[in-house]
Parts: C-alpha cells; structure tokens; sequence
C-alpha cells in the first residue's frame, strides 16, 4: 500500500513540468544573487551560472535536460577538479561558495520537477546568505534583498500555474509578495529586535576580504600611503554627538603611533603597550570632543579617535602615544564613542621614553646630519629648531605630488637633496628622522585627515584616501606637539579632505590626470553629489541600525526595555505570542474583508419566518414565499393582513427590478414589531 | 460528518527544506554573530509566518457542491462534475480538488473570482459494480508559498452506480422453449416497421418522436416499430451455467448491451426482480441498474 502510494506520489511530481514563468521569476533571482558573490568565486563560475540559465531557457520548451547520471557525475566531477585548480584548496568560504553557484548551476540544467523547482528556491536562499557572509554593503544587500522578494515571486507563481489568459499573469505575483512582505516587514523587526541572540560557540572564520583593502598598516613605508590616494573605499564615519558639524579646524584622526625609525621607514610597536586612561587626567568637559564613530571592517586591531582620546570605549585600550586599539580584531562593523581633547599633553617625557623617541638608524648618511645639525645649530630652542626645518621644506622647492616615485628606506638624502617630491608620508617620516637628528623627540603618527560631512546623516564621511601621517615632537613646555609637515608643502591639504583638495588643484590646472580628472569633474556637478549625499547617509543607516545591531547592542536595548532580567525563554515565548497575536489579526482583518456580505433582506425575512415558526407555522424549505403567507394567514386569520403585507415588501424588495419602494428602515421595523399569538 | 467548517492545516514536504534553509541561515548568524544575516533569517521567517494565515484564508468561505455523477461500467472511469463555490468576495487561487482512497487524481484549479463557482470533473476508476458513496472530497491548497496544506473536509451522501463489467459470449441467447403464456407474437419495440404510437416516457430515445405530431401540437408521442421476427430476447440469470453470481452478471450486462445494440426487445429476470422486454434508453438502464444492484456474495 505505502509502495503503490510512494510510486503515485512520485507520478505526480513527475507529471508537473517547470512552467516558463515561475523560472523567469527564479533566473532573476539568481541573477540578483551574482553581484554579491563576484569577488568571491573563480572567475569562470559566473559564466557557467550565466550560460546554464540561459541553456536553461533553450532546453526547456524543447523538452531536453540533464537526465544521464554519468554526465551528471562527470560534470560535478570535472567542475569540482576546475574549483580546485583555481584555489589549490577545496577548504575554505570561497571554493566553498564557487562550488555552491556550480552545483546550482548543474541543478539549473537537470531540474524538471516541482521538488527540483522548490530545492532550487533553497539553493538560492542559501546562495542570499552566503552573499551576507561575504559582503555587507548596502548595494550588495539591497541586490540580495531583491532576489529575496523574486524568489517569493517565483515561488507564488508556481503554486498558481497561471493559464495563458487569465488575468494579472505576470504582475499578481509581484502584488501577493509585496503584500506579503509588508505584512512580514513588522513580524522580521520584531524578531530582529526582540529574539534573543543565542551564540552557538562554533565559529567558522570567513577569510575577510576587508582586511586586504586597507591601507593601514603598522609600517609606513615610502609609497604605502599613495596607493590609497585613489581608494573611495570607507574607513570610518564619525558623528558628533554634541555638536552638529564637529570641531573647528583640521581633524587628525589619530590611528597609531610609530616610534621605531629606519630613516623614511617607520613602524609602530609589534604589539601596543597599553596605558592607563588615568594618569593625563581628564580636561575640562568643554574642551573634550564626543564622537561616535562607526568604523568598518579592516580586520586589524586599530581604532579610531580625534586628536587625543582619553575616554575609552568598552573592548579597546589606550596604546603609549595615546592611540586607541582593540582588544578583539575588528571583523564586522563597530561602532563606539571616544572622548578626545584638542589640547596638547602635559604630562612628562620618562627617560624610557625619551631614549625611544630619539631612536635613530646607524645608516643616515653625513648630509643629511649636517643639515639636521643646521637646523639645530642657530639655536637650542626646540621651538626655533622646528621653525626652520619646517621653513627648509617651505623653501627648498619641495612638491607634493601623487606620483612622487619610488623611495627606499634609506633614501632620506635623494628625497632631501634631489627629488624633493614626495606623499605625506615621505614629508612625515624625513622630517620626524631630521628632528631626531636634531635632538628632539619625535614620533610619527598615522591616521586620517578629514573626512566629507554629510549634512542629510549629520556625519562625517572619512574614506581610506583621507589616509595621513603627521609628527608629534616633544616640546618641553606643551609636551607632544603635533607638526604636520605636508601642511607646509601643500598647505590646502589640512583644511580639506584628500579628494576635494586634488579637485581644487585640477580646477586651478595645476593636476589633470585623464580618469581622475573625469570622475573629479563628475563629482563636483550638484545632482551627482546629492545622489552621492543621500546613498551615503542611507549607506550609514544601514551600517548603523542594521549591522551595528549586534547581540551586545540587543543586549543595551533589552535592558532599557526591561526585558532581560526573565532570560531568553520566557522573552522568546513573549516575542511568539506578539507575532501570534500578529498574524490572527491579519488573518481575522483578511477574513473580515473577504467574508460574504450577508444578505440583510434574506435575513431579515428569516428572523420572521422563525418568529412564525415559533408559534407553530413552519415553512417548507422549498415553499415559496407567496405559498407560505397564504398558509400562515390561514393559520392566523387575525395576523393575515399583516404577513401577507411582510411577504410582499420582502418580494418586493428582494426580487422586484430597480430601487425599491419601501425602504430597508421600515422592513426592518415592521419585522420587529411583529408578534403573532394565536 | 465534517461539514467543511473547519480548515486543517498540514506541513508540506518543501517545509522540511525551508527547516533547513533557516537552520542554516541560524547558525550562520549566530556563529558570525552578523546582524546582516539575521535579518535575512528574520525576514524569511517573517514571510513563511504571514503566509500561513494567506494559505488559511484561501479556503475560507469554498464550498463544494458535487452534481450527480453518470454510471459507469466497471473497469472504465466514473466522471464526477464538482462545482467549487467561492462564496468570498477575493479571488481564491491555487484550490486543488481530491477524492481520496480511490486513487483519483488531484484536479487544480487555478483560480475562482469572487463570487463565481468553478466546475471540474473528477475522474476515477470505477472497480466494483454497486452503488457507491460518493464520501468525503477535500479541498486542499497550498497557495501561495507552498510551505503549508490547508485541508477542507466535505462529507456528502450522494452515491453513484457501477454497472457489472460485460464480459462473455456477446452472442445473444437462442430462444428456447417459451413459457405458455408469452406466446409468439410482434412485440412492440424498435423494430424496422412501423407499427404505431403511444405516449412518450420521459428519458426515452428522442430518436423516435413523432416530431410531425408534435408539430401539429399534439402532445409528445414515440413511434413504435415492430420488432425483428426472431422477436425478443429473455435473458434470465438463473438459466446461466456460470456457477459465480459476479459472471452470471457480466454475461447479462454483455447481452443487454448487445441487444440495445442490435435493437431487439429484451427482458430481465433475476432471482429478486423482473423487468419486462423492452428496447430503448431508459429500459437499458433500468436493466443495467438491476444487474448493478443485485445482491453479491460480499453485500455489494
């Protein structure tokens, strides 16, 4: 019995074809799903994906498909060996994910049953989450989002095999999904606020492809910081709590600090030595800046505050050299608030650090002391010193220049004495090396300056182009003083972030490098930017509200509801019974729409028949109505008048053509006041 | 009997799937501890939950109303017209039409506006000859994301028949001796010559109306032909040599189908009945009737 009834069950999946629509709807799904997954898998795997689909369509009214088992291994076979060839590992996400688009892209050509249509659905939905595994920004997510609703679409379309007439073929499916989204919409906020956060405590590690983007590293070396001068990629946004439009003047954003000179190399402690917060003391809350900073994923540990930050957030520390850094390397958007004041330390310099701050290679050669010697000769005021090596590259025809050429680490006398072309890093590490030379402790610092305010957002924009590095010499009676050299070269360069300051120069003629020229040019035409404005402060939305919701910041959100202290059961069965709640009501709501609407004359005519029927008269289901009040009037000679004068308003009203005589209202009244007695 | 009052509501094979798709999306969010992903988990849940109440409602106010269904010969297919009310006022899409037990197919209708009814035909095997309930239909659907089967029960009294499947000797029976009384003679019926009118019996023929009389606004009359010479056929179950009543049935379900065939008069005789000879419609199917309902060895 169960065998002939597996073997008709089987019949009826197999007697069900793929409609064409439901696979147009599916194929545009799949399509939205790519986009997310291009960086990630080989880069022949889109194209298998891509002609699959489109041989899809091809076989499909042919009647052909997959169906030989040894051509469906030997295809797996051969695209699992390909997958392997391009990474040399089958381990890891992204031989992973290619292998999944392959497998889906086979399913493609083989599937012909409704079950094959339906685990397609899955394979995309699973296809969706791994495009969340891999990348996070709002354009890739709002693809994702799209293929989501295509594949409720498709999924709506299959279960109405829709015949060629009838109507609203194609755009029904597109209305039930929006409806059904809308409703969903509040049940998925619910759930995304409310539903506890269980960590399962397995983790996998998914290669972060932020990691390599950034320009940030703990050695600034000749030409590091160029190759970012063209990455729009974003490093951080930072808002102001207390103030709508930040501090005045040039924001250094401060990163690291490096202490460690190899002439025009630098490089930052391999591992930070923290500080405690307490010894600088705070300053006065009026000369403290709040900010909120929201800082993307680099994968490293660095963080990022105003000039000095001395509150520090949960899950960072305070590096020496007063620079934040994390406890945990930053993977997935962070967002924190930092407390930074503006005004130079007074704190001492420890003979430790004194010692370190005057670090210097064996390998500078004579030239370049004797001109740090110069610097330091007129005067033994650190002050004066720092004047005049600031006035020596203010002078001495220094350029700042995207393309200055290739530095080796030892080429601090060909930047000083020849080419004197150099990036900010070329004017920040030969300027803090000629310090040390002079006797002064100094230090580089990395970080950002800048950053593009976005006045729908109300924040501050900082990219990776904004990438800066700065000195800090020791100045005895204001402590660590920040010198930036660059300022003096390019000095538009501080007050602007790196872009508009390139843009100025291409306006003035002094740069035109063909593309960037182009996208400059594009960049300054209004609409351009306030399309450009109002993604970015959605961008950060996004970043904000969605993917800055973390289980820590659910967590802030249960408590000042009040929520956590029954734990995670008793707050799961709540968050069920409110979307229970939900769904009757949209249910009763649909049902209350749809209901038929009750006749009120037949009604009403059948509250009098029981009115008869109570006293003793009761009609025949298949007894007119005429019939019935002939019967009833003989039963009650008394009332004949009366039913007969019901009967006909109720003939009248429910049957006679056009509005009829009498109103409902009397009807009604005259029903009620009806009462027989024998 | 269930009225169809209240809708059951079932998991489809394709949920276990969508378990899957978010157990998945789960321990992905959880172990990346990604807000992202948890909103596509979220979300997916959201809309499987809100189409519950969609596939709920999509029977909501259906009804059933199943049309008297034709006999059929054993062995061949009853067709059950149904018609599917849609009392709401939204179009239902996506209904399928079950009969169960009786290895019927399922018929999918693909949508009822508001209103209107739809009519399908139901079509399944007809095994055994008797009368036979018609029994519970369902109504099922799992519009719109298939993750759900709402299921409505209709229980209904009405029966169709099953005549004996014919089988044997298709070669009528030779007369023998007849029994004194039913003397040679022309019998009345549906021979080649005529011999006269009498009045018509609803369900006959209209073959054989005198339409010229009804012309002429008589009332509605049958032409009587005389019957060939061989004269009419007595087919009588207990003059069979079968030795089971089933195929005692078949040879008689053959023969009055030949007879009906050929025309010739033929009457029936059963161990409980008698049916006089005859020719035409109705008198096939009274005959055919009376074979179906005989009583078996298994109370059929």
């Amino acid at each position: 019995m169960s065998n002939s009834r597996n073997s008709r069950r089987i019949e009826q999946w197999r007697d069900t074809t793929i409609p064409r629509r439901p696979l147009l709807w599916l194929a545009a799904a799949l399509l939205f799903t790519l986009p997310a997954l291009l960086g990630t898998v080989a880069s022949w795997v889109p194209f298998l994906f891509l002609f699959a689909l489109v041989l899809k369509f091809w076989m499909e009214p042919r009647g052909y498909r997959l169906r030989s088992t040894s051509l469906k291994l030997i295809l797996t076979a051969l695209t699992l060996g390909a997958i392997f060839l391009s990474y040399d590992t089958l381990k890891g996400i992204e031989p992973a994910v290619s292998l999944l688009v392959v497998l889906v892209s086979l399913k493609i050509l083989e599937a012909h049953t409704a079950r094959e249509f339906q685990v397609m659905v899955m394979m995309a939905w699973v296809l969706c989450l791994c495009g969340f595994l891999l990348s996070q920004d709002l354009a890739i997510a709002f693809c994702l989002f799209v293929a989501f609703a295509l594949l409720i679409a498709a999924l709506v379309q299959f279960h109405r095999p829709a015949t060629a007439g009838s109507p609203g073929a194609f755009w029904l499916p597109l209305a039930t999904t929006l409806k059904l989204v809308a409703q969903a919409a509040p049940v998925a906020v619910l759930l995304f606020l409310l539903f506890p956060r269980i960590n399962t405590g397995f983790q996998f590690r998914i290669g972060d492809p932020h990691a390599a983007r950034t320009g940030f590293s703990d050695r600034l070396s000749p030409g590091g910081i160029v190759a970012l001068a063209n990455s729009t990629d974003i490093a951080f946004r930072a808002e102001f709590p207390d103030r709508r439009t930040g501090p005045v003047g040039p924001m250094y954003w401060r990163g690291l600090v490096m202490w460690h000179c190899e002439g025009m190399e630098w490089r930052a402690p391999y591992a930070p030595a923290p500080i405690s917060d307490s010894s600088n003391g705070y300053p006065a809350s009026d000369k403290a800046v709040r900010q909120r900073i929201t800082i993307a994923p680099h994968g490293a540990r660095w963080m990022f505050a105003l000039d000095r930050p001395f509150g520090i957030p949960s899950g960072a520390r305070l590096a020496r050299g007063n620079y934040l850094y994390s406890v945990q390397p930053i993977r997935k958007t962070r967002r924190y608030e930092a407390l930074s004041s503006t005004d130079p330390t007074r704190e001492e310099l420890g003979a430790h650090e004194r010692r370190e701050a005057l670090q210097l290679p064996a390998s500078i050669s004579p030239a370049v002391r004797e001109l740090a010697a110069s610097f330091a000769g007129h005067d033994s005021e650190p002050r004066a010193t720092v004047n005049s090596a600031l006035q020596f590259f203010r002078t001495q025809g220094f350029r700042y220049s995207l393309s200055p050429g290739e530095y080796n680490k030892n080429d601090l006398e060909e930047f000083l004495f020849r080419r004197r072309t150099g990036f900010c890093e070329h004017y920040a590490a030969s300027f803090a090396t000629l310090m040390r030379l002079a006797g002064i402790p100094a230090r580089v610092v990395l970080g950002y300056l800048g950053g593009e305010y976005n006045d729908l957002g109300g924040f501050f924009l900082v990219r990776q182009s904004d990438t800066h590095a700065w000195c800090e010499v020791w100045i005895p009676e204001n402590g660590w003083t920040r010198i930036d050299p660059t300022a003096v070269v390019a000095p538009g360069r501080a007050s602007l972030d790196l872009s508009s300051f390139l843009a100025s120069r291409v306006a003035s003629g002094e740069m035109a490098t063909g593309r960037s020229a182009f996208l400059t040019r594009l960049a300054r035409l209004a609409l351009v930017n306030q399309i450009r404005f109002v993604w970015e402060a959605l961008n950060y939305q996004w970043d904000t509200r969605v993917l800055g919701f973390d289980a820590d910041v659910q967590d802030v959100l249960l408590t000042s509801l009040g929520l956590t202290n029954s734990g995670p059961f008793p707050l799961v069965m709540q968050v069920l019974i409110v979307i229970a709640a939900l769904l009757i009501i949209y249910a009763g709501w649909m049902q209350l729409r749809t209901r038929p609407r009750a006749d009120r004359v037949q009604a009403l005519y059948e509250r009098f028949c029981q009115k008869l029927a109570r006293i003793g008269v009761q009609r025949d289901p298949c007894e007119g109505p005429s019939d019935f009040a002939k019967r009833a009037a003989q039963s009650f000679p008394n009332a004949s008048e009366y039913v007969r004068h019901i009967t006909e308003t109720y003939i009248a009203l429910r049957y006679a053509p056009g509005p009829a005589a009498i109103s409902l209202d009397k009807f009604v009244k005259k029903i009620n006041a009806f009462t027989a007695h024998r | 009997m269930k009225t169809g009052k209240f809708p059951l509501l079932y998991p489809t094979a394709s949920l276990a799937g969508l378990l899957f798709v978010l157990g998945a999306m789960w321990y992905a969010a959880s172990s990346q501890n990604s807000p992202a992903v948890y909103l596509l988990l979220f979300g997916l849940t959201a809309v499987f939950l809100v189409s519950i109440p969609h596939t709920l409602l999509n029977l909501a106010d259906v009804t059933i109303a199943p049309e008297s269904a034709k006999p059929a010969f054993a062995g061949q297919e009853v067709s059950l017209p149904v018609e599917i009310m849609n009392c709401s006022r939204a179009t239902r899409r996506g209904i399928q039409l079950v009969v169960p037990g009786r290895g019927g197919q399922r018929k999918h209708v693909d949508y009822i506006p508001a209103g209107k009814a739809a009519r399908v035909t139901l079509r399944f095997p007809a095994k055994q000859r008797g009368e036979h309930r018609i029994g519970t239909l369902r109504l099922t659907s799992i519009y719109p994301l298939g993750f759900v089967r709402v299921l409505k029960k209709f229980g209904s009294s009405q029966t169709y028949l099953v005549y004996p499947k014919p089988s044997g000797d298709p070669r009528l029976p030779v007369q023998r001796a007849r029994s004194p009384h039913n003397r040679p003679q022309t019998e009345l019926g549906e021979g080649d010559d005529f011999a006269g009118v009498r009045a018509y019996v609803p369900g006959e023929s209209q073959r054989h109306i005198d339409w010229r009389a009804v012309a002429r606004g008589q009332p509605l009359m049958t032409k009587q032909f005389a019957a060939e010479a061989e004269g009419s056929v007595h087919l009588d179950f207990s003059a069979l040599r079968f030795h089971g009543a089933e195929e005692r049935l078949s040879q008689l379900a053959l023969w009055v189908i030949e007879a009906e065939r050929v025309r010739r008069p033929y009457s029936l005789r059963l161990p409980n009945t008698e049916i006089a000879p005859a020719v035409g419609e109705a008198h096939f199917h009274r005959c055919l009737r009376a074979l179906s309902l005989f009583p078996g060895e298994d109370g059929a």
